[in-house]
Protein backbone atom coordinates (compact mmCIF):
# COMPACT_ATOMS: atom_id res chain seq x y z
CA UNK A 1 0.00 0.00 0.00
CA UNK A 2 1.20 3.41 -0.83
CA UNK A 3 -0.28 6.60 0.97
CA UNK A 4 0.41 10.07 -0.39
CA UNK A 5 -1.75 13.35 1.00
CA UNK A 6 -2.10 16.79 -1.35
CA UNK A 7 -3.67 19.88 -0.32
CA UNK A 8 -6.64 21.92 -1.83
CA UNK A 9 -5.43 25.69 -2.79
CA UNK A 10 -9.00 26.97 -2.91
CA UNK A 11 -9.76 24.83 0.51
CA UNK A 12 -7.10 25.25 3.54
CA UNK A 13 -9.21 22.63 5.61
CA UNK A 14 -9.13 19.81 2.78
CA UNK A 15 -7.01 17.44 2.67
CA UNK A 16 -6.87 14.64 -0.09
CA UNK A 17 -5.76 10.78 0.69
CA UNK A 18 -4.31 8.85 -2.00
CA UNK A 19 -4.39 5.38 -1.45
CA UNK A 20 -3.25 2.81 -3.72
CA UNK A 21 -2.34 -0.52 -4.05
CA UNK A 22 -4.14 -3.72 -1.37
CA UNK A 23 -5.43 -2.15 1.94
CA UNK A 24 -5.46 -5.41 4.23
CA UNK A 25 -4.94 -5.92 7.81
CA UNK A 26 -0.65 -4.68 7.30
CA UNK A 27 -1.84 -1.02 6.83
CA UNK A 28 -4.04 -0.27 9.06
CA UNK A 29 -1.38 1.22 12.31
CA UNK A 30 -0.20 3.61 8.53
CA UNK A 31 -3.73 4.46 7.75
CA UNK A 32 -4.94 5.41 11.81
CA UNK A 33 -1.47 6.86 12.58
CA UNK A 34 -2.41 9.08 9.56
CA UNK A 35 -6.20 9.97 10.74
CA UNK A 36 -4.50 11.02 14.38
CA UNK A 37 -2.17 13.69 12.53
CA UNK A 38 -5.29 14.94 10.22
CA UNK A 39 -7.51 15.36 13.59
CA UNK A 40 -4.64 17.36 15.33
CA UNK A 41 -4.54 19.60 12.34
CA UNK A 42 -6.70 22.42 10.72
CA UNK A 43 -7.84 20.24 8.46
CA UNK A 44 -11.60 18.47 8.71
CA UNK A 45 -12.54 17.31 4.55
CA UNK A 46 -11.06 14.52 3.80
CA UNK A 47 -11.43 12.64 0.39
CA UNK A 48 -10.02 9.51 0.10
CA UNK A 49 -9.17 8.47 -3.55
CA UNK A 50 -9.53 4.94 -3.61
CA UNK A 51 -8.79 5.01 -7.52
CA UNK A 52 -5.89 2.65 -7.61
CA UNK A 53 -7.15 0.55 -5.11
CA UNK A 54 -7.24 -3.25 -5.95
CA UNK A 55 -8.13 -4.60 -2.63
CA UNK A 56 -10.08 -3.21 0.61
CA UNK A 57 -10.06 -5.33 3.37
CA UNK A 58 -12.61 -4.80 6.83
CA UNK A 59 -10.37 -4.09 9.20
CA UNK A 60 -9.15 -0.69 6.34
CA UNK A 61 -12.57 0.30 6.20
CA UNK A 62 -13.00 0.23 10.07
CA UNK A 63 -9.84 2.70 10.40
CA UNK A 64 -11.68 4.70 7.79
CA UNK A 65 -15.37 5.32 9.54
CA UNK A 66 -12.82 5.51 12.56
CA UNK A 67 -11.39 8.54 10.80
CA UNK A 68 -14.88 9.87 10.07
CA UNK A 69 -16.20 9.80 12.84
CA UNK A 70 -12.92 11.78 14.52
CA UNK A 71 -13.24 14.85 11.40
CA UNK A 72 -17.28 14.72 11.74
CA UNK A 73 -16.55 15.80 15.67
CA UNK A 74 -14.50 18.17 13.62
CA UNK A 75 -17.67 19.82 12.09
CA UNK A 76 -16.15 18.53 8.34
CA UNK A 77 -16.74 14.67 6.94
CA UNK A 78 -14.51 11.96 5.17
CA UNK A 79 -16.06 10.96 1.60
CA UNK A 80 -14.48 8.27 -0.86
CA UNK A 81 -13.90 8.58 -4.45
CA UNK A 82 -12.84 6.99 -7.64
CA UNK A 83 -14.13 3.74 -6.85
CA UNK A 84 -13.74 0.84 -9.27
CA UNK A 85 -17.11 -1.17 -9.93
CA UNK A 86 -15.43 -4.10 -8.24
CA UNK A 87 -14.26 -1.76 -4.81
CA UNK A 88 -17.83 -0.58 -4.54
CA UNK A 89 -19.61 -3.57 -5.14
CA UNK A 90 -17.05 -5.16 -1.98
CA UNK A 91 -17.96 -1.95 -0.28
CA UNK A 92 -21.63 -2.40 -0.95
CA UNK A 93 -21.52 -5.79 0.58
CA UNK A 94 -19.88 -4.24 3.67
CA UNK A 95 -22.35 -2.09 3.96
CA UNK A 96 -20.32 1.15 3.56
CA UNK A 97 -21.66 2.91 0.76
CA UNK A 98 -24.53 3.67 3.79
CA UNK A 99 -21.75 4.93 5.79
CA UNK A 100 -19.55 7.08 3.37
CA UNK A 101 -20.85 9.41 0.88
CA UNK A 102 -18.97 8.08 -2.64
CA UNK A 103 -17.99 10.47 -5.33
CA UNK A 104 -16.77 9.10 -9.01
CA UNK A 105 -14.04 11.04 -9.05
CA UNK A 106 -11.97 14.09 -6.47
CA UNK A 107 -12.95 16.90 -8.75
CA UNK A 108 -16.79 15.49 -8.24
CA UNK A 109 -16.57 15.37 -4.46
CA UNK A 110 -14.76 19.27 -4.11
CA UNK A 111 -17.08 20.73 -6.38
CA UNK A 112 -19.87 19.07 -3.68
CA UNK A 113 -17.86 20.59 -1.06
CA UNK A 114 -17.49 23.76 -2.29
CA UNK A 115 -21.16 23.58 -3.31
CA UNK A 116 -22.30 23.19 0.47
CA UNK A 117 -19.68 25.15 2.62
CA UNK A 118 -19.65 28.46 0.72
CA UNK A 119 -20.31 30.97 -1.79
CA UNK A 120 -18.93 29.14 -4.82
CA UNK A 121 -21.16 30.33 -7.39
CA UNK A 122 -21.22 28.77 -10.77
CA UNK A 123 -21.58 29.83 -14.49
CA UNK A 124 -23.28 28.60 -17.69
CA UNK A 125 -22.85 30.63 -20.63
CA UNK A 126 -25.11 29.87 -23.66
CA UNK A 127 -24.72 31.60 -26.90
CA UNK A 128 -27.60 31.23 -29.64
CA UNK A 129 -29.21 33.04 -32.53
CA UNK A 130 -31.57 35.44 -32.19
CA UNK A 131 -34.94 33.68 -33.14
CA UNK A 132 -37.96 32.36 -31.11
CA UNK A 133 -37.78 28.45 -31.75
CA UNK A 134 -34.67 28.43 -29.67
CA UNK A 135 -35.99 29.98 -26.74
CA UNK A 136 -37.62 27.14 -25.46
CA UNK A 137 -34.94 24.62 -25.28
CA UNK A 138 -32.57 27.33 -23.41
CA UNK A 139 -35.01 28.13 -20.88
CA UNK A 140 -35.31 24.17 -19.93
CA UNK A 141 -31.64 23.97 -20.19
CA UNK A 142 -31.39 26.82 -17.34
CA UNK A 143 -34.23 24.58 -15.39
CA UNK A 144 -32.87 21.45 -15.79
CA UNK A 145 -29.61 23.07 -13.99
CA UNK A 146 -31.41 24.60 -10.85
CA UNK A 147 -33.00 21.29 -10.45
CA UNK A 148 -30.04 19.88 -10.79
CA UNK A 149 -28.50 22.32 -8.51
CA UNK A 150 -31.30 21.44 -5.49
CA UNK A 151 -33.73 24.46 -6.21
CA UNK A 152 -37.71 23.37 -5.58
CA UNK A 153 -39.86 22.79 -8.54
CA UNK A 154 -41.44 26.26 -8.30
CA UNK A 155 -38.44 28.07 -7.94
CA UNK A 156 -37.34 26.43 -10.95
CA UNK A 157 -40.54 27.23 -12.13
CA UNK A 158 -40.00 30.83 -11.73
CA UNK A 159 -36.51 31.09 -13.07
CA UNK A 160 -37.65 29.45 -15.79
CA UNK A 161 -40.56 31.92 -16.57
CA UNK A 162 -37.95 34.52 -16.17
CA UNK A 163 -35.68 33.39 -19.17
CA UNK A 164 -38.05 32.98 -21.40
CA UNK A 165 -39.67 36.66 -20.83
CA UNK A 166 -35.76 37.75 -20.46
CA UNK A 167 -34.99 35.86 -24.28
CA UNK A 168 -38.00 36.57 -26.01
CA UNK A 169 -37.96 40.28 -25.34
CA UNK A 170 -34.44 40.32 -26.30
CA UNK A 171 -35.82 38.45 -29.58
CA UNK A 172 -38.60 40.26 -30.68
CA UNK A 173 -37.13 43.96 -29.29
CA UNK A 174 -33.68 43.59 -30.65
CA UNK A 175 -31.67 44.08 -33.62
CA UNK A 176 -33.33 41.50 -36.10
CA UNK A 177 -31.76 39.07 -38.64
CA UNK A 178 -30.67 35.74 -38.86
CA UNK A 179 -26.88 36.38 -37.85
CA UNK A 180 -28.07 38.54 -34.52
CA UNK A 181 -26.89 36.54 -31.23
CA UNK A 182 -28.18 36.20 -27.91
CA UNK A 183 -25.75 35.61 -24.84
CA UNK A 184 -26.84 34.28 -21.81
CA UNK A 185 -25.22 33.90 -18.84
CA UNK A 186 -26.37 32.19 -15.48
CA UNK A 187 -24.68 32.19 -12.22
CA UNK A 188 -26.05 29.78 -9.70
CA UNK A 189 -25.09 29.65 -5.99
CA UNK A 190 -27.11 27.47 -3.10
CA UNK A 191 -28.85 30.85 -2.35
CA UNK A 192 -29.45 32.96 -5.34
CA UNK A 193 -29.43 32.62 -9.55
CA UNK A 194 -28.43 35.52 -11.36
CA UNK A 195 -29.23 35.92 -15.22
CA UNK A 196 -27.55 38.66 -17.90
CA UNK A 197 -28.62 38.31 -20.84
CA UNK A 198 -27.14 40.52 -23.55
CA UNK A 199 -27.99 41.20 -27.36
CA UNK A 200 -27.67 43.70 -29.95
CA UNK A 201 -29.56 46.81 -30.04
CA UNK A 202 -32.70 47.26 -33.10
CA UNK A 203 -31.40 51.25 -33.51
CA UNK A 204 -34.71 52.38 -34.61
CA UNK A 205 -35.89 51.27 -30.81
CA UNK A 206 -33.55 52.07 -28.87
CA UNK A 207 -35.06 55.28 -27.67
CA UNK A 208 -38.45 54.19 -27.72
CA UNK A 209 -37.15 51.58 -25.04
CA UNK A 210 -34.89 53.35 -22.61
CA UNK A 211 -38.60 54.98 -22.10
CA UNK A 212 -40.52 51.93 -21.39
CA UNK A 213 -37.27 50.95 -19.47
CA UNK A 214 -37.32 53.90 -16.75
CA UNK A 215 -36.72 52.37 -13.35
CA UNK A 216 -39.79 53.30 -12.27
CA UNK A 217 -42.13 52.46 -14.79
CA UNK A 218 -41.17 48.81 -15.06
CA UNK A 219 -43.87 47.06 -12.92
CA UNK A 220 -46.67 49.92 -12.99
CA UNK A 221 -47.57 48.79 -16.53
CA UNK A 222 -51.05 47.63 -16.65
CA UNK A 223 -52.04 44.07 -17.33
CA UNK A 224 -53.82 45.64 -20.65
CA UNK A 225 -50.92 47.44 -21.97
CA UNK A 226 -49.79 45.96 -25.14
CA UNK A 227 -45.68 46.24 -24.30
CA UNK A 228 -44.20 45.57 -21.57
CA UNK A 229 -46.13 42.72 -19.87
CA UNK A 230 -43.34 40.75 -19.36
CA UNK A 231 -40.59 43.10 -17.99
CA UNK A 232 -43.33 43.69 -15.77
CA UNK A 233 -44.10 39.67 -14.86
CA UNK A 234 -40.26 39.33 -14.72
CA UNK A 235 -39.70 41.87 -12.14
CA UNK A 236 -42.95 40.58 -10.14
CA UNK A 237 -40.76 36.76 -9.99
CA UNK A 238 -37.46 38.53 -9.44
CA UNK A 239 -35.47 40.52 -6.28
CA UNK A 240 -33.83 42.61 -8.66
CA UNK A 241 -33.80 43.41 -11.97
CA UNK A 242 -32.17 45.95 -14.05
CA UNK A 243 -32.16 46.97 -17.87
CA UNK A 244 -29.43 48.74 -19.70
CA UNK A 245 -30.11 49.69 -23.51
CA UNK A 246 -27.76 51.71 -25.65
CA UNK A 247 -26.53 51.61 -29.13
CA UNK A 248 -24.21 49.23 -28.32
CA UNK A 249 -26.54 46.80 -27.23
CA UNK A 250 -29.05 45.84 -24.49
CA UNK A 251 -28.29 43.96 -21.62
CA UNK A 252 -30.79 42.67 -18.74
CA UNK A 253 -29.85 41.48 -15.57
CA UNK A 254 -31.97 39.59 -13.05
CA UNK A 255 -31.66 38.10 -9.92
CA UNK A 256 -33.64 35.68 -7.59
CA UNK A 257 -32.88 34.69 -4.60
CA UNK A 258 -33.68 30.66 -3.60
CA UNK A 259 -37.34 30.19 -1.67
CA UNK A 260 -37.68 26.77 -1.51
CA UNK B 1 -40.14 31.45 -38.60
CA UNK B 2 -37.51 28.76 -38.80
CA UNK B 3 -33.71 29.70 -37.61
CA UNK B 4 -31.80 29.32 -40.80
CA UNK B 5 -29.13 27.20 -41.85
CA UNK B 6 -26.15 27.14 -40.81
CA UNK B 7 -26.30 28.20 -37.34
CA UNK B 8 -24.00 27.80 -33.83
CA UNK B 9 -24.91 27.06 -30.10
CA UNK B 10 -22.48 27.25 -27.96
CA UNK B 11 -22.06 26.38 -24.44
CA UNK B 12 -19.52 27.00 -22.03
CA UNK B 13 -20.01 24.96 -18.86
CA UNK B 14 -18.07 23.63 -15.44
CA UNK B 15 -16.02 20.30 -15.98
CA UNK B 16 -18.56 18.54 -13.56
CA UNK B 17 -20.01 15.71 -15.05
CA UNK B 18 -23.73 16.41 -13.34
CA UNK B 19 -24.01 19.11 -15.44
CA UNK B 20 -23.79 16.66 -18.90
CA UNK B 21 -27.81 15.36 -18.58
CA UNK B 22 -28.94 19.20 -19.37
CA UNK B 23 -26.38 19.91 -21.23
CA UNK B 24 -27.04 16.36 -23.89
CA UNK B 25 -31.29 17.08 -23.54
CA UNK B 26 -30.60 21.15 -24.55
CA UNK B 27 -28.71 19.97 -27.87
CA UNK B 28 -31.43 16.84 -28.48
CA UNK B 29 -34.03 19.84 -28.47
CA UNK B 30 -32.63 22.41 -30.48
CA UNK B 31 -31.96 19.68 -33.00
CA UNK B 32 -36.14 18.54 -32.93
CA UNK B 33 -36.89 22.54 -33.25
CA UNK B 34 -34.58 22.16 -36.59
CA UNK B 35 -37.00 19.93 -37.66
CA UNK B 36 -33.93 16.66 -37.30
CA UNK B 37 -35.64 13.45 -36.79
CA UNK B 38 -35.97 11.89 -33.26
CA UNK B 39 -33.43 9.31 -34.15
CA UNK B 40 -30.88 11.96 -35.01
CA UNK B 41 -31.71 13.83 -31.58
CA UNK B 42 -31.04 10.57 -29.94
CA UNK B 43 -28.20 9.54 -31.24
CA UNK B 44 -26.70 13.42 -31.40
CA UNK B 45 -27.39 13.58 -27.55
CA UNK B 46 -25.40 10.11 -27.14
CA UNK B 47 -22.64 11.79 -28.48
CA UNK B 48 -22.17 15.06 -26.65
CA UNK B 49 -23.10 12.51 -23.68
CA UNK B 50 -19.64 10.85 -24.81
CA UNK B 51 -17.88 13.54 -25.68
CA UNK B 52 -18.45 15.62 -22.55
CA UNK B 53 -18.42 12.14 -20.05
CA UNK B 54 -14.72 12.39 -22.16
CA UNK B 55 -13.57 16.09 -21.88
CA UNK B 56 -14.44 15.78 -17.76
CA UNK B 57 -12.79 12.70 -16.95
CA UNK B 58 -9.77 13.47 -18.97
CA UNK B 59 -9.25 17.02 -19.34
CA UNK B 60 -8.05 19.60 -17.08
CA UNK B 61 -8.71 18.40 -13.38
CA UNK B 62 -8.04 21.90 -12.12
CA UNK B 63 -11.25 23.00 -9.75
CA UNK B 64 -11.96 25.33 -11.87
CA UNK B 65 -12.22 23.31 -15.26
CA UNK B 66 -14.50 24.13 -17.64
CA UNK B 67 -15.88 22.54 -21.13
CA UNK B 68 -16.49 24.61 -24.25
CA UNK B 69 -19.25 23.40 -26.19
CA UNK B 70 -20.31 24.57 -30.20
CA UNK B 71 -22.71 22.73 -31.72
CA UNK B 72 -22.95 23.98 -35.83
CA UNK B 73 -26.17 22.96 -37.04
CA UNK B 74 -26.15 22.62 -41.06
CA UNK B 75 -29.19 21.85 -43.10
CA UNK B 76 -27.75 18.06 -43.73
CA UNK B 77 -25.49 17.81 -40.62
CA UNK B 78 -24.28 18.85 -37.37
CA UNK B 79 -20.41 19.41 -36.28
CA UNK B 80 -19.76 19.79 -32.59
CA UNK B 81 -16.61 20.87 -31.40
CA UNK B 82 -16.19 20.36 -27.47
CA UNK B 83 -12.61 22.14 -26.28
CA UNK B 84 -10.97 21.47 -22.47
CA UNK B 85 -8.30 23.24 -20.97
CA UNK B 86 -6.46 19.76 -21.24
CA UNK B 87 -5.19 16.91 -19.04
CA UNK B 88 -1.98 16.06 -17.35
CA UNK B 89 0.44 13.70 -19.69
CA UNK B 90 -0.25 10.85 -18.67
CA UNK B 91 -4.18 12.10 -19.09
CA UNK B 92 -3.31 12.35 -22.89
CA UNK B 93 -1.43 9.90 -23.11
CA UNK B 94 -4.12 7.86 -22.20
CA UNK B 95 -6.66 9.22 -24.47
CA UNK B 96 -4.83 9.10 -27.29
CA UNK B 97 -4.08 5.79 -26.88
CA UNK B 98 -8.11 5.59 -26.26
CA UNK B 99 -8.49 7.13 -29.88
CA UNK B 100 -5.97 5.27 -31.41
CA UNK B 101 -7.79 2.13 -30.11
CA UNK B 102 -4.53 0.28 -29.02
CA UNK B 103 -5.14 0.01 -25.58
CA UNK B 104 -4.68 -3.65 -24.34
CA UNK B 105 -6.18 -3.24 -21.09
CA UNK B 106 -10.07 -4.14 -21.12
CA UNK B 107 -12.30 -1.43 -22.57
CA UNK B 108 -13.00 0.97 -19.69
CA UNK B 109 -16.63 2.58 -20.00
CA UNK B 110 -14.53 5.08 -21.67
CA UNK B 111 -13.03 3.36 -23.87
CA UNK B 112 -16.53 1.81 -25.43
CA UNK B 113 -17.75 5.74 -25.21
CA UNK B 114 -15.66 7.20 -28.10
CA UNK B 115 -16.09 3.89 -29.88
CA UNK B 116 -19.68 4.26 -30.28
CA UNK B 117 -19.18 8.27 -30.99
CA UNK B 118 -16.60 6.92 -34.10
CA UNK B 119 -19.90 4.66 -34.64
CA UNK B 120 -22.56 7.53 -34.93
CA UNK B 121 -19.93 9.77 -37.10
CA UNK B 122 -18.78 10.55 -40.23
CA UNK B 123 -15.66 12.08 -39.08
CA UNK B 124 -14.11 12.43 -35.83
CA UNK B 125 -10.85 14.89 -35.28
CA UNK B 126 -8.37 15.35 -31.93
CA UNK B 127 -6.24 18.24 -32.02
CA UNK B 128 -4.08 18.60 -28.42
CA UNK B 129 -2.05 21.51 -28.91
CA UNK B 130 1.36 22.65 -27.06
CA UNK B 131 -0.61 24.05 -24.25
CA UNK B 132 -2.35 20.53 -23.80
CA UNK B 133 -5.49 21.97 -24.95
CA UNK B 134 -7.74 19.69 -26.31
CA UNK B 135 -10.28 19.99 -29.11
CA UNK B 136 -12.42 17.13 -30.13
CA UNK B 137 -14.38 17.71 -33.63
CA UNK B 138 -17.01 15.24 -34.77
CA UNK B 139 -19.40 15.55 -38.40
CA UNK B 140 -22.48 13.70 -38.40
CA UNK B 141 -24.63 13.57 -41.01
CA UNK B 142 -28.66 14.34 -41.03
CA UNK B 143 -29.82 10.66 -42.74
CA UNK B 144 -31.20 10.78 -46.07
CA UNK B 145 -35.11 10.38 -45.96
CA UNK B 146 -34.83 7.27 -47.69
CA UNK B 147 -33.41 5.22 -44.83
CA UNK B 148 -35.07 4.89 -41.39
CA UNK B 149 -35.52 7.48 -39.53
CA UNK C 1 -27.39 15.94 -8.79
CA UNK C 2 -28.34 13.54 -10.70
CA UNK C 3 -30.36 12.77 -14.16
CA UNK C 4 -34.01 11.10 -13.01
CA UNK C 5 -33.54 6.93 -12.96
CA UNK C 6 -36.61 5.45 -11.13
CA UNK C 7 -35.97 1.29 -10.51
CA UNK C 8 -39.11 -0.57 -9.40
CA UNK C 9 -38.97 -3.80 -8.21
CA UNK C 10 -41.71 -6.64 -8.43
CA UNK C 11 -41.69 -10.57 -6.86
CA UNK C 12 -41.84 -12.48 -10.12
CA UNK C 13 -44.59 -15.54 -9.68
CA UNK C 14 -42.86 -18.66 -8.94
CA UNK C 15 -39.39 -17.61 -8.61
CA UNK C 16 -38.87 -17.23 -5.03
CA UNK C 17 -35.17 -16.31 -5.54
CA UNK C 18 -35.85 -13.67 -8.15
CA UNK C 19 -36.38 -9.79 -8.72
CA UNK C 20 -38.32 -7.88 -12.17
CA UNK C 21 -36.67 -4.23 -11.73
CA UNK C 22 -38.16 -1.52 -13.68
CA UNK C 23 -36.02 0.58 -14.94
CA UNK C 24 -37.54 4.28 -15.59
CA UNK C 25 -35.89 7.28 -16.78
CA UNK C 26 -32.48 7.54 -18.23
CA UNK C 27 -29.30 5.72 -17.18
CA UNK C 28 -26.03 7.90 -17.32
CA UNK C 29 -22.73 8.71 -15.88
CA UNK C 30 -24.54 10.41 -12.68
CA UNK C 31 -26.44 8.18 -11.53
CA UNK C 32 -24.70 4.68 -12.64
CA UNK C 33 -23.59 4.67 -8.83
CA UNK C 34 -27.15 5.06 -7.44
CA UNK C 35 -28.17 2.04 -9.67
CA UNK C 36 -25.56 0.01 -8.82
CA UNK C 37 -25.79 0.41 -5.07
CA UNK C 38 -29.27 -0.56 -5.34
CA UNK C 39 -28.50 -3.00 -7.66
CA UNK C 40 -25.79 -4.62 -4.93
CA UNK C 41 -27.82 -4.71 -2.19
CA UNK C 42 -30.23 -7.15 -4.08
CA UNK C 43 -27.02 -9.09 -4.32
CA UNK C 44 -26.26 -8.65 -0.40
CA UNK C 45 -29.91 -9.89 0.29
CA UNK C 46 -28.64 -12.97 -2.07
CA UNK C 47 -30.58 -12.59 -5.13
CA UNK C 48 -28.66 -13.62 -8.15
CA UNK C 49 -31.44 -14.05 -10.84
CA UNK C 50 -32.45 -10.58 -11.86
CA UNK C 51 -35.29 -9.43 -14.75
CA UNK C 52 -34.62 -6.28 -16.21
CA UNK C 53 -37.74 -4.47 -18.13
CA UNK C 54 -35.85 -1.72 -19.94
CA UNK C 55 -39.47 -0.78 -21.33
CA UNK C 56 -39.38 3.23 -19.62
CA UNK C 57 -35.95 3.08 -19.59
CA UNK C 58 -35.61 6.10 -22.60
CA UNK C 59 -31.47 6.35 -22.33
CA UNK C 60 -28.41 4.48 -22.01
CA UNK C 61 -24.82 5.65 -22.36
CA UNK C 62 -21.35 3.78 -22.45
CA UNK C 63 -21.10 4.56 -18.71
CA UNK C 64 -24.76 2.84 -18.45
CA UNK C 65 -23.64 -0.40 -20.71
CA UNK C 66 -20.79 -0.72 -18.31
CA UNK C 67 -22.75 -1.27 -15.25
CA UNK C 68 -25.08 -3.55 -17.13
CA UNK C 69 -22.32 -5.42 -18.79
CA UNK C 70 -20.98 -5.68 -14.86
CA UNK C 71 -24.29 -7.02 -13.44
CA UNK C 72 -24.34 -9.30 -15.70
CA UNK C 73 -21.14 -10.70 -15.17
CA UNK C 74 -22.04 -10.73 -11.11
CA UNK C 75 -24.81 -11.93 -11.53
CA UNK C 76 -23.26 -14.95 -13.94
CA UNK C 77 -20.47 -15.81 -11.38
CA UNK C 78 -22.98 -16.20 -8.77
CA UNK C 79 -24.84 -18.65 -10.60
CA UNK C 80 -27.52 -16.46 -11.11
CA UNK C 81 -28.60 -14.01 -14.44
CA UNK C 82 -29.41 -10.47 -15.33
CA UNK C 83 -31.93 -10.62 -18.30
CA UNK C 84 -32.88 -7.65 -20.08
CA UNK C 85 -36.23 -7.26 -22.10
CA UNK C 86 -38.52 -4.38 -23.54
CA UNK C 87 -35.34 -2.47 -24.99
CA UNK C 88 -36.55 0.65 -26.95
CA UNK C 89 -35.09 0.62 -30.41
CA UNK C 90 -32.81 3.80 -29.97
CA UNK C 91 -30.95 1.75 -26.61
CA UNK C 92 -30.85 -1.31 -28.23
CA UNK C 93 -28.75 0.26 -31.66
CA UNK C 94 -26.17 1.56 -28.96
CA UNK C 95 -25.63 -1.88 -27.68
CA UNK C 96 -25.42 -3.25 -30.58
CA UNK C 97 -22.84 -0.54 -31.78
CA UNK C 98 -20.44 -1.71 -29.52
CA UNK C 99 -21.35 -5.41 -29.93
CA UNK C 100 -22.80 -6.14 -26.19
CA UNK C 101 -25.70 -7.74 -28.22
CA UNK C 102 -23.60 -11.28 -27.39
CA UNK C 103 -22.94 -10.33 -23.95
CA UNK C 104 -26.35 -9.36 -22.37
CA UNK C 105 -29.36 -11.79 -22.20
CA UNK C 106 -31.96 -9.94 -24.41
CA UNK C 107 -35.47 -10.74 -24.63
CA UNK C 108 -38.35 -9.03 -27.19
CA UNK C 109 -40.84 -9.79 -24.31
CA UNK C 110 -40.56 -9.89 -20.65
CA UNK C 111 -42.78 -13.21 -20.83
CA UNK C 112 -39.83 -14.52 -22.99
CA UNK C 113 -37.73 -13.70 -20.48
CA UNK C 114 -39.68 -14.98 -17.37
CA UNK C 115 -40.26 -17.94 -18.98
CA UNK C 116 -36.25 -18.54 -20.00
CA UNK C 117 -35.91 -18.78 -15.53
CA UNK C 118 -37.09 -22.33 -16.21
Amino acid sequence: MIIETKEVAALPNTIIVQLSGELDFECITQISDLFIQIEKSDKNFAIVDLTAVSLISSAVLGELMGGRKRLIEKGGDLVLAGLKMDIRTKLGLMGATKIFRIFSDIRSALNSYKWENGSHPEQVKISFPSNLNIVPPVRQLVSRITKQKGYGNRDSFRIETIVDEVCNNAVEHGKQGDDQRINLQLQIDPDKVEIDVVNTSDPDKVESLKTLLHPHEIGEIKAEEKRGRGLALIKMLSDELSVNCSESGTSVHVKKKREE
Amino acid sequence: MNIRFPYKVELSFPGDLEYIPSIRKFVSEVLLVSQFSPKFAYRSEIIVDEICNNAVNYGSQADDARIELVCEIFEDRIEFTIKDQGGSKDHLERLQSVLQNDSNEEKSHNGLGLEIVRMLSESLNVVIDDKHLTSVHIVRKREDKTQSS
Amino acid sequence: MESQIELVYEDIRGHGHAKLIKFIGDLDATNVETVLEKVCNLFNDGIYTIIADFKKLRYVNSTGLGILLHFSKSAREKGGCFKIANINENVYEIIEIIGATSLLEIYDELSEAIAALE
